[in-house]
């Protein structure tokens, strides 16, 4: 067993005015990860302003005091780098992997954002983002089979007013009703220097990095009376069953359990991952031993089980399944739930154990294989648990689960009363 | 104010150094590898002339169907063993297609590089290919092409491919063919395919830390049991253009965006042109920063993305647009699309943008040099290419030199605007009228 999931060095300042630099030097390429994690996400989102921290981060890339419109985008691009930016219920991260020489460019633009957005964001602006938010809702969640799954788990896990009720992409109505100056506060209130960790790993010194931090981030005020998002951490048992069927334009009958677990970061969420491993990752997993290959109810490719990474709440573990032909929805939910219901009773062997644990492992050092996605771990650990070098302790700690502690949880959380069964059964087509 | 005005300027660039390329024969077949000092992970494709362009005519997803029957079971052992053998040392076979080639890989923790080759071997050269487990698996996959097809896009490339290369043509057919294709496979077709493509020994890819790597047993494991030499591949494919301009209409009734697909044939992989017609296709439409990009979402708002670019295989290639864009301005859309790569071809490109575009293309090569799976990704680009191991260091240096003339020159001969079909796949009940009233090109309803 390694003793650690980061052997690379990590060296941490706070500037005064609250930020927080991690760097992380690795010369192997000659290429440099920068990455911001800002401590808001959509569950900072009050009644009707739902989707407005994603439709925030798009308006980071739209021009900032001494950035014209568009800009960001070209002199990123226009040095090598690639960039983006993504937002969850947690957090939202914004990050730019470029060649090294760029490192100061990319702070700079980083800066620029984060202290002067407000004096350039235009209604003009703001009405165009609105507009290609909307599209992206249209995309990937109204215009493809199955695409609104997600919409319709998170009320059915979380109950109203729980940070974690509604989805991240927000409503139509919601992002419809979004005014110029509700955004002009969001940046005010969240996008302080003390709600931040920049995180800086590749081809530079710790030294280089703080002297940079400092000139480009050093005088941005910190901001007193950030507000904390609402408290999630306990969701009350309902006592009964979740069941939601939607008949859609679908190809095939589908299922989704879930569950509410551990928050992402906890020994119970460590948990959790090794045990969705073994019930759904590969085709040594459980479900596609039992469902596509044994019973052969599932469609191969779609059986999967997967712990959703958020921190603040008990974190969704997701299980599916789509019907092979011929199969209905109700054999299908009945065959997943049974497999789910086992993990309490059928002990898990060593070599599921195993195979669990090495592809676990393999997904953790791919992860660690570029610089972008050391960066971001970094960050999350920073932002999240209060220290990056924390994020070394999360392999071994996956590693040290015990079939014992899996059957524990699933015993104790995955019972049929705290079950949420999603399923799709397709239309009755006419023609 | 406390922010810092000035933009600051470029560092001292690094150098760009691709790994140390080892290539060598071995047991009949060729190893090609990066050393990778220190990395923990390690990246084996095994590489094979067995590609899309390889299938016959009226068996397209013959390759698809065989990938995914490898995996149940060899000559040694049942396919859950086989997956229980290959998970346990944390790895999966990944499979990929493409028209010049067929991969299969595997990505371990160094030290378990030589058992994960062994096993992927193992599927590879002695599959199981029982013929209920092949039909089988035919039937999975031609469900899970139905699932796919079920998403907007898939049905919309298939047009485009035919109009431009001809269905009669395995070229002209989907890459990984279609639901109807698949299902109509018998399992001797994936049998014979297997004869006759893959007990050749091809090429065996490794990006790891040669240090702990031992590339004689690696390459005698891959190619154990192999035979049979190269085969040849076929030269360029001349397609024509098309004479005039249209619209080929895909109803998806009750979809709130449409599916956009527009293109025309373009050069093959090894025309003297690639790298400038790349950076003509990086301004119009392969970034972010991109002119089709800017126009149709940072300015009017009609969709999350859209990208344009130039693609090309050993054989052929083509140039194509794809966006999904709201319903209500889906003829806009289409106009200003087309417009802005009518304005490329007739006006070339502006230093700025091919600033952009070329410090870009050039960069990336530098950021793409972390992970073992890119590396190992560059190295199947010299073998299938027939590259130097200098290549991606002189490509660098061509992507920096190009010019404004050599990319203008590019563009005007590369795109033909006058020659594009233009595949709509959406609501047609809503937009069929306003696409005849654009003017554009004739209009045709796609029935099958």
């Amino acid at each position: 067993m390694p003793d650690s999931g980061y052997p690379w060095p990590i060296e941490t300042t706070r500037l005064d005015n609250g930020l927080r630099v991690v760097v992380s030097e690795d010369r192997t390429a000659p290429a440099v990860a920068v990455n911001l994690w800002y401590d808001v996400g959509s569950r900072h989102e009050p009644d009707g302003q739902t989707g407005f921290a994603h439709l925030f981060e798009h308006l980071m890339f739209e021009g900032s005091v001494n950035v014209a419109k568009t800009e960001h985008m070209k002199l990123i691009q226009g040095s090598g780098g690639s960039l983006n930016a993504t937002t969850n219920p947690d957090r939202t991260n914004y990050f730019e992997t470029v060649p090294a020489e760029h490192l100061e460019l990319a702070l700079w633009l980083e800066a620029d954002r984060m202290g002067g957005l407000v004096p350039a964001l235009t209604q003009e602006t703001l009405d165009n983002q609105r507009d290609v938010v909307k599209n992206e809702r249209r995309q990937r969640y109204e215009n493809v089979p199955y695409g609104d799954a997600w919409l319709r788990l998170l009320p059915l896990l979380y109950p109203p007013g729980h940070p974690y009720h509604h989805a991240t992409i927000g409503s139509m109505a919601d992002l419809n009703a979004a005014d110029l100056a509700t955004f002009q506060a969001f940046h005010t209130t969240y996008y302080a220097p003390n709600n931040a960790v920049l995180t800086v790993v590749g081809d530079a010194t710790a030294a280089e990095v703080f002297a940079l931090a400092d000139r480009y981030f050093g005088a941005i005020p910190a901001r007193a009376d950030i507000p904390a998002a609402p408290d999630g951490r306990t969701v009350p048992a309902t006592g009964r069953a979740a069941v939601e069927t939607v008949t859609a334009d679908v190809p095939a009958p589908r299922v989704y359990v879930a569950h509410r677990t551990h928050p992402f970061g906890t020994p119970g969420n460590d948990v959790a991952t090794v045990l969705a491993a073994v019930l759904g990752s590969g085709r040594g997993s459980r479900l596609y031993q039992r469902l596509a290959d044994g019973e052969r109810i599932a469609q191969p490719d779609s059986v999967g089980a997967y712990g959703v990474d958020l921190a603040h709440a008990p974190a969704p573990l997701i299980v599916t399944a789509t019907a092979r032909p011929g199969v209905t929805a109700e054999r299908l939910a009945a065959g997943v739930a049974e497999v789910v219901d086992e993990l309490a009773t059928v002990p898990v062997t060593h070599a599921e154990l195993d195979r669990a644990k090495a592809l676990l492992s393999t997904a953790w050092w791919r992860q660690m294989s570029t610089v972008d996605g050391r960066a971001d771990t970094l960050g999350r650990y920073a932002t999240q648990f209060g220290d990056p070098a924390k994020a070394a302790e999360r392999l071994p700690a996956w590693l040290a689960v015990t079939a014992e502690q899996i059957a524990e949880l699933a015993a104790e959380l995955l019972g049929a009363t705290d079950r949420v069964t999603l399923t799709y059964v397709p239309e009755e087509k006419t023609s | 104010m406390t922010l810092i005005a000035a933009r600051p300027g470029a560092g001292t660039p690094r150098p760009y150094r691709f790994p140390t390329v080892v290539r060598r024969d071995v047991a009949g077949g060729r190893v090609v590898a990066a050393h990778l000092p220190g990395q923990n992970l390690a990246v084996a494709v095994l590489l094979l002339d067995a590609g899309a362009g390889r299938e016959p005519v009226g068996k397209e997803g013959l390759a698809g169907v065989l990938a995914k029957a490898l995996e149940e079971g060899t000559a040694q052992r049942d396919a859950t063993a086989f997956a229980l053998a290959v998970e346990g040392l944390g790895t999966e076979l990944v499979t990929g297609l493409d028209w010049d080639s067929f991969q299969v890989s595997v990505q371990v923790p160094v030290d378990r590089l030589s058992a994960a080759v062994e096993l992927l071997a193992e599927a590879v050269r002695t599959p199981r290919l029982d013929p209920d487990d092949v039909r089988r698996v035919r039937d999975d996959e031609a469900t899970a092409l139905r699932m796919d097809w079920a998403n907007p896009g898939p049905r919309a490339d298939a047009v485009l491919r035919a109009d431009l290369f001809g269905a009669d043509n395995r070229w002209g057919r989907p890459m990984y063919g279609d639901p109807e294709s698949v299902a109509a496979l018998d399992a001797e077709d994936v049998t014979v395919f297997h004869s006759e493509w893959f007990i050749r020994p091809g090429t065996l890819i490794v990006a790891g830390d040669l240090d702990r790597l031992d590339l004689d047993a690696l390459g005698a494991a891959a190619f154990a049991g192999t035979g049979g030499g190269p085969v040849d591949r076929g030269g360029p494919i001349e397609v024509p253009a098309r004479a005039g301009r249209r619209i080929i209409l895909l109803d998806r009734p009750g979809s709130v965006q449409s599916t956009l697909r527009l293109g025309h044939p373009s050069p093959h992989r090894a025309h003297p042109d690639h790298v400038p017609m790349t950076l003509a296709g990086t301004v119009l439409g392969g970034a972010f920063t991109s002119r089709l990009n800017h126009l149709i979402r940072e300015v009017r708002g009609y969709t999350y993305g859209i990208r344009g670019d130039f693609a090309s295989s050993r054989r052929f290639g083509r140039f194509a647009v794809a966006s999904g864009v709201q319903t209500a301005v889906t003829a806009p859309a289409l106009v200003e699309a087309v417009g802005e790569i009518t304005r490329t071809q007739l006006t070339g490109v502006t230093e700025d943008e091919l600033a952009v575009a070329r410090s870009w293309r050039a960069g990336q090569l530098s950021v793409e040099l972390q992970s073992p799976r890119a590396i190992a990704s560059a190295l199947t680009t010299l073998v299938v290419h027939d590259l130097p191991d200098d290549y991606h260091a002189r490509l660098r240096e061509s992507l920096l030199a190009a010019d404004v003339a050599q990319v203008s020159a590019a563009a005007a001969t590369h795109l033909r605007p006058e020659a594009l079909t233009l595949v709509v796949e959406g609501d047609a009940a809503l937009i069929r009228d306003e696409l005849v009233a654009t003017g554009l090109g004739e209009v045709t309803d796609h029935v099958r």
